[in-house]
């Protein structure tokens, strides 16, 4: 039945993204067509299969060969929910659902040709998708020969079961050790799929020969959606990264963890640039070619990390998806480019920078240093691939490389970040950059100067301080200076001058916040990844150990039944000044599917940092504890928390900002 | 205070301070230890993409300890990664040397970077087309031609993309489902052979193991084909037809291979005890006591009653009929 | 002018993607954790290792002029003990013929590989070694067990057997070793990594 009303949904889906091709394209050749009801029918397909999925997994409906082989009737909410997309299939199922609300958000302004040609490219993509859905990646097969728990052969058809499993193995136990991997895929995938608009919209532009801003005016909120989940979402995979596999880490540049960061650098990219282009009308080809680039680099993220041709540590198993993933990148990379290719008399701006001195001089550098930025995480990711595929031999790249090349660029990035802001459109009067920048330089160097004498002298530390602290200076000297050059004509207080100020042009301040999140990432990254501690001890119960400032002491080892697993660990109470702070329980998490346990750490948080305990080795007499401090990394949570708030912000920013210049930065020269 | 004291007074801070932290910096003490940094250098080989600094598995702590014993004994960093690398190859190295064939993975974000920066200069200085070119209509043919091409590849490249990805497949760890949908017939024996080695544990490998047996066997490679007929005799999961097939072979090959006469028998026996009415084990069991054991009489008794059997297939018949005509003339066997 | 270079810098890019992705296409299906041992055709990493029963134990270098048999086993790992009767069985009967069968404990105490052999039966002719510290494991270069090498008279690496091991490619091993070949690296089957705590 519900392999039924699954595989219906799927179906009525795929339908409506056919119908919507056709009648897209019909619209953006001048004609009339109905785009909503058949847009009605793909999101209602999308929702249905959804849905289905759900009440099966909820209902521990074991004759769906995805519920037998992924879920569990012990597996608890939220996992049993989650469990939709612990799997390859059934994350498709939430890609399809995406990219459906993303469709019906494009149908509904789709009134003139390119509306409708952005439609056809939407739809065409869900053609894709849903396909896959009916094909290679099927979640609605039924078992027909059912093992103890799990599913051995599965059909799609005839949508009854002919053997139904008792019970399933439930989701992988590092997909279920965590709450934060109920929400990281959801919105990683908001991110990914949300890219797809800009990209329809280019794609629709570049095929009616209407390269000018409009396309960029009409994809701007999507886009900025996209990039706030796509940074919410890689913040949420490093904090689950974090607080599940162990080693103190949130960021190991696994490929997976890559396949979300290129897809953002270029996004990131696109953003600046697409500012340029609709104040100056540059960059037009440029823009074109990053937003190809950053919905392919999405569907190469997917490629790389659903195909099994990369092993990671979240990488699903092998499937004929692969060759499908592959196949869809060749006609997406080739198929765009083509078609530039055939436009390339028309995409081609004619206004140039007048000076390097201006704000998109500096968006110039960002483009370039972010597209650089890209290019390393792409070339590192993929040559192992390539060059095993060309000549058999066998190299690793990973962190040591990426670290080399992605921390220098990461702090030309900041130093750009605090030009940008304070430089005017067209170029700079002399003297303003000076007038504007020397205190935060002087505040900055001030800042570094103070941390190096009490806390640290480690030289990237205090170049992550000097330089985040200088942008975000720089930012509020501005709107000190704003509201100042305000207040000084109407009495008002500074306060309700910076108010409005930034309300007058929202989207530039909200700019500014996730610039200032990006600073506290930086900084955060710069203290965990320099100043942690960690030591190995081994200790008897009642034995304490000296560490990071607190005692910490082995108080007993304990057991846990809980429905889906076994805890085992040890209690141990930190203490500081004789007074006890908490009780930690590293544990090691067993779950029936794995001969092993899942060492899940455990972490007590405070303002200078966390103290990370996990279980080496526990056996009768004593145990084995790794001790690691991880300091300031709450700033890298906060930090990766407000970028993406910087990004809703702006959305939230009322249409008329577009039109609203920039206060005038000229008054005061 | 004017504007231009203000502004040398900055100036004198900043330099004062940059000066001070550059200092303070440069006096800092290397704190980096080197066995954390050699093991982030260094893949742990039984996780996925983890380095052995990282990884909380026993392998990883084993190699750290190596690594630490290593540096505390004063082995230089690139020696103690050479160690490993010679067990264990350069896959295991996370940090790929800037030379050999790791050189471009250094030198391309360096080209890409100063690419970048020529690309927008020569931008600067060439201004756009006009704004009456870009209305203008295109060289339609030029694009005719650039899309044609473009296609052309895009259908090259999917094609081989699909031809690749099929071809490939078995040769790895492919089901053996997979490849009995296939025409075994154009797959070769090392590919067969690495199915079969992968799928160890399928009962449904029985019938690939047979077919390859069965070409072993027909170039008279008995060596290759004895392990396989083997397997397929011990598989209590084998059907009865692939057994006896199994049997019957490692009979005739046992006689004709090693001239063991009683093996061959007692194992077309079990053949036959399986199905007394094979007449393929009946055939064999004739033939190899004609000329093994000089029982002409007893063989053509049994040519004649499988001849007379109106099922036996053509071809069978043909041979026997060759053989008991030998058999009636000289009763040499062949 | 820029119109003509954004023409060849498009096609450009699809050539590029084209060829990459034909490159990519071949990858399909290949194991991504598998790698060549780059032991084979070198001399044999040196070890001395004691019995795991404590008794003397090993030493490669004495077993100059044997052809070795070095497996790496656990009481953990399922495919070993699928493994262990043909491995007694082919130490048995090649034991008298100068091919000795070493036999390394991986990551585990002693007295649990101890009481596993005496579940499973050991084979007289074959040496059960201890090896702390995974010290020889990490010498050969095991990524996940059982993994089988095979070092000629000389003291080189002449074959190694990823996965279980069986009778037949045992004694085809070491015949193909007799006959002055170099059997290389073969794979059998699944291996196993040790599962954590």
């Amino acid at each position: 039945m519900l392999a039924f009303l699954g595989s219906a949904g799927v179906i009525a889906a795929l339908i409506g993204s056919i119908l919507l091709v056709v009648r897209g394209i019909r619209g953006a050749r001048g004609g009339q067509s109905d785009l909503r009801a058949p847009g009605k029918l793909v999101l209602a397909g999308a929702v249905i299969s959804m849905v289905a999925m759900q009440i099966a997994l909820l209902n521990d409906d074991f004759s769906l060969a995805y519920v037998a082989n992924h879920h569990s009737s012990a597996t608890p909410f939220p996992f049993d929910v989650a469990t939709a997309w612990a799997a390859l299939e059934g994350s498709i199922i939430l890609w399809g659902l995406v990219l459906a609300v993303f469709t019906w958000v494009v149908v509904r302004q789709a009134s003139d040709r390119l509306g409708s040609a952005a439609v056809a490219v939407m739809a065409g993509v869900g053609v894709f998708f849903f396909g896959l859905m009916i094909t290679v990646a099927n979640p609605f097969e039924v078992c027909v020969d059912a093992l103890a728990t799990g599913c051995a052969a599965s059909t799609a058809w005839p949508f009854t079961a002919a053997d139904v499993p008792v019970n399933g193995p439930g989701p992988n136990p590092l997909l279920q050790n965590h709450f934060l991997m109920a929400v990281h895929p959801p919105v990683l995938y908001i991110g990914y799929v949300g890219l797809t608009v800009p990209f329809a919209y280019a794609i629709g532009a570049l095929a009616l020969g209407v390269p000018g801003p409009e396309w960029l005016r009409r994809s701007h909120r999507s886009t900025l959606v996209a990039w706030s989940f796509l940074t919410l979402g890689i913040t949420l995979g490093g904090w689950w990264a974090y607080e599940v596999l162990s080693w103190g880490g949130y960021w190991a540049w696994d490929p997976v963890e890559n396949a979300s960061l290129m897809p953002w650098l270029a996004a990131t990219a696109f953003i600046h640039s697409g500012l340029v282009q609709q104040r100056r009308g540059m960059l037009q080809a440029w823009n074109f070619v990053l937003v190809i680039s950053a919905f392919a680099l999405t569907i190469l993220g997917t490629f790389l990390t659903r195909s099994g041709t990369i092993n990671s540590v979240h990488s699903f198993t092998q499937s004929a998806i692969g060759p499908a993933l592959l196949g869809f990148l060749v006609l997406v990379l080739v198929g765009s480019f083509t078609l530039f290719t055939m436009r390339s008399h028309l995409v081609a701006s004619s206004p140039r920078i007048e000076t390097f001195v201006s704000r998109e001089g500096t968006f110039l550098v960002n483009n370039l240093l972010l597209t650089v930025y890209a290019f390393v995480v792409l070339i590192g990711t993929t040559y192992p691939l390539l060059l095993e595929a060309f000549t058999g031999t066998q190299v690793g790249v990973g962190e040591p490389f990426f670290n080399r090349l992605a921390v220098p660029l990461s702090f030309m990035l900041l130093l750009t970040m605090g030009f940008g802001p304070v430089t005017p459109w067209r170029g700079a009067p002399t003297g303003l950059l000076w007038r504007r920048l020397r205190w935060p330089t002087i505040v900055a160097l001030a800042s570094g100067l103070v941390v190096a004498l009490t806390v640290t002298r480690v030289a990237w530390v205090i170049l992550a301080i000097v330089l985040g602290v200088f942008v975000a200076a720089a930012i509020g000297g501005l709107l000190l200076e704003f509201a100042g050059a305000r207040k000084a004509k109407s009495g008002l207080s500074l306060y309700q001058e910076a108010r409005t100020v930034i309300g007058n042009d929202q989207s530039f301040w909200a700019g500014q916040l996730s610039h200032i999140g990006v600073v506290l990432v930086a900084i955060g990254i710069a203290f965990a990844a320099n100043l942690p501690l960690h030591t190995e001890v081994e200790l008897a119960p009642g034995e304490s150990v000296e560490f990071a400032g607190y005692t910490l002491t082995y108080d007993a080892p304990f057991r846990r039944d809980e429905p889906n697993r076994v805890v085992q660990g040890v209690r141990v109470e930190v203490s500081r000044d004789d007074r006890i702070i908490t009780v930690l329980e590293p544990s090691a998490n067993f779950y029936d599917t794995e001969m092993g346990g899942i060492i899940t750490p455990a972490v007590m948080s405070r303002p200078s940092g966390d103290l990370y305990l996990t279980l080496r080795n526990l056996d009768s007499e004593t145990v084995q504890l790794g001790l690691d401090t991880s300091p300031m990394i709450w700033l890298l949570w906060l930090g990766g928390v407000t970028t993406a708030a910087g990004g809703f912000w702006s959305l939230a920013a009322r249409r008329r900002d577009r039109v609203v210049e920039e206060p005038l930065v000229l008054a005061d020269v | 205070m004017s504007e231009r004291t203000r502004n040398i007074a900055s100036v004198a801070v900043i330099a004062v301070m940059s000066v001070a932290l550059l200092l303070l910096t440069s006096t800092q003490p290397a704190t980096s230890d080197r066995v954390e940094q050699i093991g982030t250098r260094i893949k742990c080989p039984v996780c996925q993409g983890e380095s052995i600094a990282n990884s909380p598995s026993q392998m990883a702590e084993d190699m750290m300890d190596l690594v630490s014993e290593r540096v505390s004994s004063g082995v230089p960093d690139q020696q103690i990664i050479d160690e490993l690398l010679g067990s264990y190859t350069g896959a295991v190295l996370l940090d790929p040397p800037a030379s050999g064939n790791t050189l471009v993975l250094w030198v391309a974000p360096v080209v890409a970077l100063a690419v970048g920066i020529a690309m927008i200069l020569w931008w600067r200085r060439h201004p756009g087309p006009s704004a009456d070119d870009a209305t203008a209509p295109g060289k339609s043919r030029t694009r005719l031609v650039i899309g044609g091409v473009a296609l052309v590849l895009a259908f090259a490249g999917i094609v081989a993309v699909a031809a690749n990805s099929l071809q490939d497949r078995p040769a790895a760890a492919a089901g053996a489902a997979d490849i009995d949908e296939q025409d075994l017939s154009e797959v070769s024996n090392e590919t067969m052979e690495a199915v079969i080695a992968a799928n160890v544990e399928d009962p449904q490998i029985n019938g690939m193991r047979l077919a390859l047996a069965e070409r072993y066997f027909d170039s008279g490679d008995y060596r290759s084909a004895f392990p396989h007929y083997l397997v397929v005799a011990e598989d209590p999961n084998a059907t009865g037809a692939e057994a006896i097939t199994a049997l019957v072979r490692l009979g005739w090959m046992a006689y004709d291979g090693n001239g063991e006469v009683e093996t061959a028998t007692r194992l077309i026996d079990e053949a036959l005890a399986i199905d007394s009415g094979s007449s393929v084990a009946r055939y064999v069991r004739a033939r190899v006591l004609w000329c093994g054991a000089g029982e002409t009489d007893q063989a053509i008794e049994t040519f004649e009653e499988l001849l007379s059997d109106p099922e036996l297939a053509t071809e069978t018949r043909t041979q026997i009929e060759a053989d008991l005509e030998m058999a009636n003339d000289g009763g040499e066997c062949p | 002018m820029t119109g003509r270079i954004l023409r060849w810098a498009g096609l450009a890019v699809v050539g590029v993607t084209v060829v990459l992705a034909v490159v990519l296409a071949s990858r399909f299906g290949s194991d991504p954790g598998l790698v060549d041992s780059p032991l084979i055709g070198k001399p044999a990493p040196e070890f001395t290792l004691a019995g795991l029963d404590g008794s003397e134990g090993a030493s490669l270098s004495d077993l100059r002029g044997d052809i070795v048999v070095v497996n790496f086993f656990a009481s953990w790992c399922l495919e070993c003990r699928d493994e262990h009767d043909d491995l007694v069985a082919a130490s048995e009967s090649f034991g008298d013929q100068d091919v000795t069968f070493l036999q390394v404990a991986y990551q585990e105490a002693a007295a649990e590989s101890l009481s596993y052999l005496a579940e499973a039966g050991a084979s007289s002719t074959t040496r059960y070694l201890a090896d702390p510290g995974s010290r020889t494991a990490i010498a050969y270069g095991v990524f996940g067990i059982p993994e089988t090498f095979f070092i000629d008279p000389e003291g080189t690496v002449v074959g190694k057997i990823i996965g279980e091991a069986d009778a037949l490619i045992l004694g085809a091993t070491i015949d193909s070793i007799r006959n002055g070949e170099q059997p290389g690296q073969q794979i059998t089957g699944d291996t196993q990594q040790r599962p954590d705590a």
